[in-house]
């Protein structure tokens, strides 16, 4: 079992948000992982796994790296962040 | 035996809406509750009956008592009360109906049009009068509560007029009695005279807020009929027959029973054989105020009856008891042993009445003014930021204060603070509900009022247990399903609903921990498979239907395929599913079995799928009901407590929001989303995060992997906990200020249906402060100036910006008694159904729900799972319920673990055990159960020195970080001799901590 408490709260956390997602087309995943981060993580966790993806940490999901990527390019769900959401 | 007339339950005692005296401020001179005799029916009043000449207009079947009530004539009757069935046993109820023969019994008989009644001729008086002097010649003459006021018996005999008892009193050897001998109590010794139990049934004080005297007895049997029809627990019965029969909770006490307490028996009792000890000690209240309870999420109306006593100082009041209040919508009279019995904490000993600072949390307190803590906590915060940055602070507010009090809390974040680090306890339990149903129905909230029940015909209960957790719910529910309404439990344990007096379940599904989408994805796939699907439903009020049914069909998702993961065999899971879409008005009810997973959001989302699937949605006796845990937790993310949204739901980044709330508060507001609490601990021990304001929580008790929590609260530089007591976060605290209870509070509550309701100060605030007042002055300590003359003003600017508040205001509460949001133009009363017609987002939006197996797994390390959830009689954290009685049914919290498990552990019940997950480990007390399934074992987290949270672990909701506390691996072993409870070591991490 892979020590999860271990991991930093950014990898976890990200890596629990691209396992939600991994069943939509690559293109869609990334871009609702994107979503995600914009819509409801502080500016520094998002300074935070965008580092980890820099730095090339391979204990970051493929799929949270593209979407880091997207969410750098701007390549977000605009109208999915307005909509209201709860939680 | 007395010949019952079923008459259908209708809404209890529901006079028309107008203002209770218990409204105005300051409350009403007690007077007890108009009783009406029996329920009233629903219905256009389309019966015109006369009585003793007064006309009044009632529906059909209305029994003449009821009537004659409503018409101001007020006919004795000692068997009967509107919060139960007629039951026409005590005889004295009697009329005579024009045209009819003899004198029937006007609770058992009903009205039609035309009906003209007497009530007061010759013969029904000397009739009552015989009744009566049957019931005084066995009745003690030294009753207290005759004396005191809080029996009937005193009243019944001089209203009819009995002068003499011919059969004698108790004691008299049957020699006749005059008048001045019905009861009355005497200041000078009188030698007690017994009834005819005298030698039988002694005085039951074993229960440990109210007394059973079986001398005062008169064997109407409201308590039973209580016990039994309204709480749904049928603890009581009659034992014996004729003069020898007697109330008995069954071959035991009171303290020893099935007895919940939860104050039925007692609120009908007429007599002084059931009384609340407090009303024996210090005498009937003399002013009442109508409030909402301050547990659970049910939002229990309740008078809080209390006595005034003048004193030197000034006035002292002195709550008496509460009562539930028969107008109240979310429980019409009904309550549950902590709302009705358990508020003593609120004027408890451990209370803290005076603010403390201290430099460091390793220093003892030090008790200071409310000038210097204000003054110290905003110059901490202030420090911090300056050194820093402004996203180093934040605060986390309380799902139990009230919305005016949230609101001004995250106010205070966003002004002054200047960001938007503002969480709140619905973090850690429904934050899923409010992701799930926005994203699917468009709101963030269930979708139908409590009473929605009563018109089902099938509950599916998910992850959720209300015969403990809401129980005033629960019996609501248990009423239904002894009517025959079916039932479908999906739990690991088989909880109380699955077989309890009248009430089984049809099908109890026993999912493992962890696979709740699994399940709720095999039954909507057993449902479109096999075409009972509303296909018409899906296509006129549904988007993303054929991509939905395209994922939803794969063979994965088949009763079959998800066994395995599920543990249920496949031929019961298809049979609940049938059942569900077979019936005419399903409903889901859930809790926090669903939302506290890795998926809790998709679990949600798959629901609400499942009621869309079938139609389910939009009229009452359907939809998607969370029972929400704690009393404004739905009121807390209504106020805009979430990081990334303002009040009403609304996203922190969008600009005509934010210029709402800027023009009005004269600030700009950040535009990013802020710290989550998991995310303000992570930061915390990363060095970024460096002072909390705390109001009303303690997540050093609450929080899942509680070492961490505390490592991050030691590495903070300012912690400031405002609350009633010095509880665990207080610990780590370097300014406290103390709160006021709900008995001092002036504000709203919103419960699980969304209904609003008051909460009116009882006595002033017992610190001298109301909690928003302490709030505004640190805010405008830190510079930006916040002042509210009341608490109805904070209320008016809620409504002003935010439109499912548009309507609510302290004058249309009181004049209306509750609301449900949204209230606004195209709902001025509220709305009690949601989604009728068209979903709130408009169409409602199906979601394809893969499981995704949680990482938590268990190994030969850990190989069984650990899930956790509340009893009945203590609260969350317990820090109410501790410092009550209640904690004589569970002084401790226990690990409930099956044979299968403890047989090969050597484990026996009440042996203490080791347990342990990959975080930390506790000990406690083993109960040896069958109602736990072999694999999982269960706790509850309401005692501190338990910690049973110390090995809950970081898992969370993909979407929300709600904790994952319904799955972790654990392993359970006997305890060596000295084991200390919670493992409360820790190593202080963080930037210039060590």
């Amino acid at each position: 079992m892979t020590d999860r408490s271990a991991l930093p709260p950014e990898i976890r956390m990200g890596d629990d948000v691209s396992r939600a997602m991994a069943h939509l087309p690559r293109d869609e995943a990334s871009e609702q992982i994107a979503t995600h981060l914009r819509k409801f993580w502080e500016p520094r966790m998002r300074e935070a796994i965008i580092q980890r993806v820099r730095e090339g940490d391979d204990r970051v999901n493929p799929l949270l790296t593209s979407a880091v990527h997207d969410y750098l390019d701007g390549d977000i769900d605009r109208e999915e962040v307005s909509e209201p959401s709860g939680g | 035996m007395t010949l019952q007339i079923d008459q259908p339950a209708g809404p209890i005692g529901a006079p028309p809406r107008q203002p209770s005296p218990g409204a105005a401020p300051g409350g009403a001179p007690y007077a007890p509750e108009t009783d009406y005799g029996t329920p009233a029916l629903a219905g256009p009043p389309d019966a015109a009956v006369t009585i003793d000449g007064r006309q009044v207009q009632v529906p059909a079947g209305t029994s003449v008592m009821r009537a004659a009530k409503e018409a101001g004539v007020d006919i004795p009757k000692l068997c009967a009360t509107d919060s139960l069935k007629a039951f026409g046993s005590c005889r004295l109820c009697l009329v005579e109906v024009e045209g009819g023969k003899g004198t029937p019994a006007s609770c058992t008989t009903p009205c039609s049009d035309g009906m003209v009644v007497r009530t007061d001729t010759e013969q029904v008086s000397d009739l009552r009068r015989s009744v009566m002097e049957l019931y005084l010649s066995d009745h003690p003459t030294d009753c207290a509560g005759c004396a005191r006021g809080s029996c009937e018996m005193q009243d019944l005999a001089q209203r009819t007029g009995v002068a003499e008892v011919r059969y004698g009193l108790p004691g008299s050897g049957g020699e006749a009695s005059t008048a001045t001998s019905a009861p009355t109590s005497s200041a000078t010794a009188v030698p007690t005279l017994h009834t005819h139990v005298d030698g039988g049934a002694a005085r039951d004080e074993t229960n440990p807020y109210f007394d059973y005297d079986p001398q005062a007895c008169i064997v109407c049997s409201r308590c039973v009929r209580a016990c039994a029809d309204t709480q749904g627990t049928f603890a009581l019965t009659v034992t014996g027959r004729g003069f020898d029969s007697r109330i008995a909770p069954g071959p035991t006490d009171f303290f020893g029973s099935e007895c919940v307490s939860c104050g039925a028996c007692v609120q009908a009792c007429p007599t002084d054989a059931l009384t609340e000890k407090s009303v024996v000690s210090l005498g009937m209240p003399t002013r009442y105020v109508d409030t909402t309870c301050a547990y659970c999420g049910v939002g229990c109306s309740f008078r809080a009856e209390v006595r005034d006593e003048q004193t030197e100082t000034g006035t002292s009041t002195t709550v008496v008891r509460m009562t539930p209040s028969k107008s109240g919508g979310a429980n019409e009279g009904h309550s549950c042993v902590k709302g009705r019995f358990a508020y003593g904490y609120a004027q408890h000993a451990d209370r803290q009445m005076h603010p403390m600072v201290r430099d460091s949390i390793d220093d003892d307190w030090r008790v200071v003014g409310w000038e210097e803590a204000i003054s110290r906590a905003a110059a901490g915060f202030k420090a911090i930021q300056a050194e820093h940055g402004r996203g180093s602070i934040g605060a986390i507010s309380s799902s139990r204060c009230t919305n005016e009090e949230v609101y001004v809390v995250q106010k205070m974040v966003r002004t002054a603070f200047g960001n938007n680090n503002i969480d709140t306890c619905a973090r850690v339990c429904h934050s899923p509900t409010g992701y799930g149903l926005n994203q699917t129905f468009g709101t963030s909230a269930g979708t139908q009022d409590f009473a929605s029940v009563e018109d089902t015909d099938l509950v599916l209960l998910i992850g959720a247990n209300p015969t403990d957790a809401h129980p005033v719910f629960a019996s609501r529910m248990k009423r239904v399903l002894r009517r025959g309404a079916g039932l479908i439990v999906a739990d690991p344990r088989a909880i109380d609903l699955v077989r309890s007096p009248h009430v089984q379940a049809q099908h109890h599904l026993p999912l493992l921990p962890g696979s709740n989408v699994a399940f709720i994805n095999a039954m909507a796939h057993t449902i479109v498979t096999e075409g009972l699907h509303d296909e018409e439903f899906l296509r006129e009020r549904c988007e993303d239907v054929d991509r939905y049914l395209q994922f939803l069909m794969a063979e994965e998702n088949s009763a079959e395929q998800t066994q395995r993961a599920t543990g249920i065999p496949a031929d019961q899971l298809r049979a609940a599913a049938r059942a569900y879409a077979a019936a005419a008005n399903a409903s889901i009810y859930y809790g926090l079995g669903v939302t506290e997973h890795s998926q809790g959001s998709t679990m949600v989302m798959g629901m609400a799928n499942l009621a869309m699937l079938t139609g389910n949605i939009g009229r009452p006796g359907v939809g998607v009901n969370p029972l929400r845990g704690q009393n404004n937790v739905q009121g807390s993310c209504d106020m805009g407590s979430f990081p990334h949204e303002l009040p009403g739901y609304r996203h922190i980044a969008l600009d005509a929001v934010r210029d709402i709330y800027e023009s009005l508060w004269g600030v700009d507001l950040d535009p990013e989303p802020g710290l989550r609490i998991p995310n303000m601990f992570d930061a915390a021990l990363g060095g970024s995060f460096k002072g909390l304001f705390v109001h009303g929580e303690d997540i050093a008790q609450s929080d899942p992997n509680l070492n961490h929590v505390r490592s991050a609260l030691g590495s903070m530089d300012l912690v400031v906990v405002q609350d009633l007591f010095l509880n665990e976060t207080a610990k780590f605290a370097h300014v406290f200020l103390p709160g006021s209870s709900f008995l001092e509070k002036d504000g709203t509550f919103t419960n699980a249906e969304r209904r609003i309701n008051r909460v009116r100060p009882v006595m002033p605030s017992a610190v001298g402060k109301d909690e928003w007042q302490v709030v505004c002055d640190i805010t405008t300590a830190l510079g930006y100036p916040m002042r509210y003359d009341n608490a109805a003003q904070i209320m008016d600017e809620i409504a002003a910006t935010t439109p499912t508040f548009a309507g609510v205001s302290f004058a249309r509460l009181d004049a209306e008694g509750s609301m449900q949001w949204p209230v606004n133009e195209k709902a001025p009363h509220g709305t009690p159904t949601m989604h009728v017609g068209e979903f709130v987002r408009g169409r409602g939006r199906l979601m394809p729900t893969v499981f995704v197996p949680t990482t938590e797994t268990t190994n030969r390390r850990y190989p069984l799972i650990l899930t956790t959830g509340r009893i009945l009689s203590q609260y969350n954290v317990g820090a109410q319920t501790r410092r009550t009685p209640n904690s004589t049914w569970h002084p401790e919290d226990t690990l409930e673990i099956h044979p299968a498990d403890a047989e090969p552990r050597g484990i026996r019940t009440g042996d203490r055990v080791e347990l342990s997950s990959r975080v930390g480990a506790t000990a406690l007390h083993a109960v040896v159960s069958e109602r736990m399934q072999p694999g999982v074992v269960y706790t509850t987290f309401h005692h501190p020195v338990t910690g049973a949270n110390v090995v809950t672990t970081e898992n969370s909701d993909w979407a929300t970080n709600c904790p994952e506390y319904k799955v972790t691996a654990v392993q359970v072993g006997v305890a060596n001799a000295g084991q200390p409870a919670a493992d409360t070591s820790y190593e202080l991490q963080g930037a210039g901590r060590s």
